[in-house]
């Protein structure tokens, strides 16, 4: 039986949950992104930001969570010096009291449901880094408070999952989950941390704890599983206990801190009063909020009529459906760009997908795919052509007619589309045709014809042996 | 009777040092004042329904935007760096 | 000009305004009443009367100019060293926050400032708010100016003294549990603890979040007023604050239904109970009718508050461990832990009590016997008084059940003192306003009644204090050469 416990931080928000120091602490000075809130100075007092109460509900409605129609916020009392109060503002489920979430149920896929226990809006504390070595630091740790205060959003999940493989799969379609309704960026560096709780055969729970990242997840859950299971094997009584997952050493060890033996002495927090969101805040979320994955899946099918198939590809890869969108709104051929996307698009840029930057710093944009397909249903190209093309476009940027003009090698030698085009010249130039019966000039205004319907690109000896033998047909 | 042990027990949770002198007559003065607040023990448990809940619309509550300020807020113990320097964890 | 420290800051305002005096003299004269009696009294933590001397210089530049100087020019006003002076030294009278200098003002600080008021100094108080004495100040405790060897009433001791000596013309001070009326009483001067919510807490150094207040304390109600309306508002650093209308004076009284409370009654000294009595007679002259009722809960209002303050207190307090402001001690040759306790070993005896059993009551077994019990019995007792407020438009009683004591007569046993509270508790745990207005003298010592309305119903108090106050011909100032 396996429960996670996963901290997720609301990297949308401009500002912090309590004050208004900015949210995204990255990258700055140590103890710059602070203020007399977040630091706990004698007689300040937490000011709630209201967005993160409307993003914490939108994962609760994501979630299949019930939300209340009234929050209320607890103090969880404990010492540690990366806590400026000595106290963490969070939620609790107690005296009819409920967080901004409880009781959900999550569908990992056809046949199984996970069950959300509960999502609660609590607040980072700030950050400790230990020293390895050098006389001077050996008697201190060094405190850095920019993270202190940053939202969090708390999800708790039943012990319902039974390997790891479905924790994997849990923890991508939440990530999915999260990325759609912008909630959290999991790829930002210490958005994401996630706890574990581990019991076999009716034995005691082991928690772990210090798990950063969603995949280090499962390396962690296997590792503890044979760990205890050979101690099953031996006869060896499971405690209940918490470790820590080591991400260098790959293993778990056992906690020395006393951390975890805490009374945390649970109260309501007096300083926010009880939050009454009101009869309308969740309906008027549903309608306004970011489009759920399964959402956008049902919508890909039923109105744009891709496959089941290609529509589970897009979804699962946010970014490649957005920019799906972007270019059916210069294009609209949904089932031809999705595939082209798909199929050749997708190849090129596989390697790229775990960077932030994925999608966004290339060459390529929604208009040279647009243009690109719609030379393709015009028969203006073959599929193995506009292949090539792609490439030169991912090197240079420049538009797919563009970069045909430059080069001489996309020139058209592909009878069945030259055929065409001479027949849709011979059709309009119905007085040129008769000319050209009899007169050489004429059949040359022709080969102008064809090659400006082709943008240039036919190759002229081929047109020319077309038109010439269209025009010895009896029916020219 | 608040022993020694609980006392000891508060003491650390609450992490706070008690001198001899305090160590010898708290149990006593605690034992008093937790006496004196046994009297609640009277009032029902169906009147466990709190009622005197202050509440606030979420309409008023604080928007999403950032104001820093330059003032710093962290005088003492700082590293070059800009870490604050707190004693050792282990 | 030698008694401008006797003008009640109105007169000031009007004296400054029109010419009559500078502010430089003024506050001259303030300085000089500190430097007579402050060594008796010992009000005061930190002094500014450089700071001082220098607004009241820009004060008197601005009058010249005809420039706007505030609701509140030039007045000097003495602050309970628990709310945040920017770069004023506060130290709540603890030596944990000996070295502490806010780089923040309280929202109240803001106030006063914008409208003119001059920041005189910090003043004494029991240790985090802690005490009904003063003597839990970990400084000094301060004397009361009507007799020199009793206390001043606490915990905002420094600001009942230092107004009644005229050290300062008004003050800002604190109550909890009683701790503005508590030393208005005791130095015959008048304290009003706003309805909870009324004033802005930002830049109030908890001591129990839920019940407390910052408000006035002064020599004549007018005054109180005139801070009521500069600090009273909603306030976006404060999520528990809310919005009111301002407190006007008015000199027609209507007809009040007033109720004295038979058990705060009942459990005063009789020099206390006789001149209520007597003060209950001006009501019925004044055209007020003065019924005797019952509050049903009243016996469990002071344990349900030392409850709740307490489980407050335990966690307010814990952010006091020396890593991000404080004193000196260096961090070396300690582990973290072993540092927070060493650092708050600090703590005076009584903040150490508080702490210790606000852990205990919310410790997981015993959470909900003393906790909840604590919170429905505050619901139980507001419920209780609302419906007495639908009937009676003030409930009144002696503001102290006793005379102020010596020095040393309660310290020995928490339980005696904090006995001391029994009248005030009940305001604040019902969030309601409560006054305390000078009455009269028992053995030289001073008396206060106490009238307590509904939620933000500031103005019926005010209405009838203003009233009482023209009629009370009582010794005003205390005799301190």
């Amino acid at each position: 039986m396996i429960g996670l416990e996963i901290h997720a931080q609301i990297t949308v928000l401009e500002s912090k949950l309590f004050c208004s120091c900015r949210g995204n602490y990255r990258d700055l000075r140590p103890n710059t992104n602070i203020c007399e809130i977040c630091c706990g100075l004698p007689g300040t007092l937490p000011i709630i930001n209201k967005k993160a109460i409307e993003y914490s509900t939108m994962t609760s409605i994501a979630l299949g969570c019930k939300v209340p129609d009234k929050i209320m916020f607890y103090r969880k009392n404990y010492f540690y010096p990366d806590l400026p109060k000595n106290f963490q503002i969070t939620q609790y489920n107690v005296y009819g009291f409920s967080s901004i979430g409880v009781e959900g149920l999550f569908e990992l896929d056809d046949s199984k449901k996970i069950r959300i226990s509960r999502i609660q809006l609590e607040e980072d504390p700030g950050r400790i880094i230990y020293l390895e070595g050098g006389m001077n630091v050996r008697n201190s740790a060094l405190i850095d408070y920019n993270r202190a205060g940053v939202a969090l959003i708390e999800i708790v999940t039943e012990p319902d999952f039974t390997n790891p493989k479905e924790v994997r799969l849990f923890l991508n379609k939440l990530s999915l989950t999260l990325e759609h309704l912008g909630v959290c960026n999991t790829l930002m560096e210490g958005s994401v941390r996630c706890d574990v709780n581990v019991s076999m055969k009716g034995g005691n729970k082991v928690e772990i704890k210090n798990i950063n990242s969603f995949k280090e997840v499962e390396k962690a859950i296997n590792y503890e599983i044979t760990r205890q299971t050979s101690m099953y094997n031996r006869n060896i009584k499971i405690e209940s206990e918490t470790r820590h997952w080591d991400d260098k050493k790959k293993i778990t060890y056992k906690s020395r801190s006393k951390e975890e033996e805490h009374d945390y002495r649970y109260f309501p927090e007096p300083d926010i009063p009880i939050i009454v969101l009101g009869d309308n805040f969740v309906s008027n979320l549903k309608v306004h909020m970011p489009e759920l994955p399964n959402q956008r899946f049902d919508r890909f099918v039923s109105k744009y009529k891709l496959s089941e198939h290609t529509s589970i590809i897009l979804i699962n890869d946010k970014k490649l459906a957005d920019f799906f969108e972007s270019t059916l709104k210069i294009y609209f051929s949904p089932v031809e760009i999705a595939n082209f996307l798909i199929t050749e698009f997708k190849s090129m840029i596989e390697d790229d997908s775990e960077s932030t930057d994925y999608l966004r710093n290339m060459k390529v944009k929604p208009e040279h795919i647009a243009e690109l397909v719609k030379m393709i249903e015009g028969n203006k190209i073959s599929r193995t052509t506009a292949k090539d093309i792609l490439v030169k476009i991912f090197e240079s940027g420049l538009l797919p007619s563009e970069v045909v003009n430059n080069t001489n090698s996309f020139k058209i030698a592909d009878e069945k589309i030259l055929t065409d085009a001479v027949e849709s010249v011979f059709d309009t130039e119905k007085s040129a045709v008769e000319d050209a019966k009899t007169n050489h000039e004429a059949i040359n205004f022709l080969l102008g014809k064809v090659m400006k319907f082709t943008n240039g690109r036919a190759d002229p000896k081929i047109a020319m042996r077309l038109i010439n033998n269209k025009l010895k047909k009896p029916n020219a | 009777m608040i022993s020694k042990d609980e006392l000891e027990y508060l003491a650390q949770i609450s992490k706070i040092n008690l001198s001899e002198d305090e160590a010898k007559k708290f149990p006593e003065q605690l034992d008093k004042t937790i006496e004196y607040i046994d009297i609640l023990e009277e009032l029902a448990s169906d009147d466990l329904n709190v009622l005197d809940l202050q509440e606030v619309k979420f309409d008023e509550l604080r928007d999403d935007v950032v104001r820093m300020s330059e003032e710093l807020r962290i005088t003492k113990n700082l590293t070059e760096d800009g870490f604050l320097r707190g004693p050792k964890m282990k | 000009m030698s008694s401008l420290h006797d003008l009640l800051a109105h007169e000031v305002v009007e004296g400054i305004k029109e010419g009559l005096f500078t502010a430089e003299e003024y506050v001259s004269s303030l300085i000089k009443t500190i430097e007579d009696v402050e060594s008796k009294l010992n009000s005061f933590i930190t002094l500014d009367t450089e700071g001082a001397l220098s607004s009241a210089k820009l004060i008197d530049r601005k009058i010249k100019e005809n420039e706007d100087i505030g609701y509140l020019g030039g007045v000097a006003v003495g602050i309970k060293d628990n709310i945040s002076t920017k770069d004023i030294r506060t130290t709540c009278a603890s030596k944990i926050l000996e070295d502490y200098v806010p780089s923040y003002d309280a929202t109240v600080i803001r106030n006063l400032k914008q409208n003119g008021a001059i920041i005189l100094g910090k003043l004494n108080l029991d240790e985090f708010g802690m005490g009904s004495t003063t003597e839990y100040s970990r400084y000094y405790p301060t004397h009361n100016p009507w007799n020199l060897d009793y206390v001043p009433g606490g915990s905002s001791g420094g600001c009942g003294a230092a107004v009644a000596a005229g050290e300062c013309t008004v003050s800002l001070g604190s109550d909890t549990g009683g701790s503005i009326r508590c030393p208005a009483s005791f130095c015959s001067v008048v304290g009003l603890k706003p309805t909870y919510g009324r004033v802005s807490r930002y830049g109030l150094i908890s001591y129990a979040n839920s019940l407390e207040q910052i408000g006035p304390i002064c020599r004549s109600v007018k005054d109180i007023v005139l801070i009521m309306n500069i600090i009273s508002g909603k306030d976006n650093s404060d999520n528990t604050s809310m919005s009111s209308s301002p407190i006007t004076i008015n000199n027609k009284l209507d007809k009040f239904d007033i109720a004295i409370v038979k058990e705060l009654i009942n459990a005063g000294d009789h020099g206390v109970t006789g001149t209520i009595y007597s003060t209950s007679d001006k009501f019925k002259e004044i055209g007020c009718t003065c019924d005797e009722i019952s509050i049903k809960n009243l016996h469990y209002a002071l344990p349900s508050y030392y409850t709740l303050a307490s489980a407050e207190a335990s966690s307010n307090l814990a952010r006091y461990d020396n890593i991000r402001y404080g004193f000196d001690l260096p961090i070396e040759e300690y582990k973290w832990d072993t540092y927070f306790s060493n650092v708050r070993k600090n703590f005076g005896e009584e903040v150490k009590r508080r702490i210790l059993i606000g852990s205990y009551v919310l410790s997981s077994g015993y959470y909900s016997k003393y906790y909840l019990k604590a919170r429905s019995l505050r619901s139980l007792l507001k419920l209780e008084l609302l419906k007495l407020f639908k009937k009676y438009d003030l409930l009144i009683g002696p503001t102290m059940p006793i005379l102020p004591f010596k020095f040393g007569e309660k310290i020995d046993d928490p339980i005696k003192m904090y006995l001391v509270d029994i009248n005030t508790v009940i305001a604040n745990l019902a969030g309601i306003p409560a006054i305390s207005l000078p009455i009269g003298f028992s053995n030289g010592l001073p008396i206060g009644l106490q009238m307590m309305a509904a939620p933000f119903e500031e103005q019926k108090l005010i209405d009838v204090s203003y009233a009482l106050e023209n009629t009370i011909n009582i010794q005003r100032r205390p005799n301190l050469t």
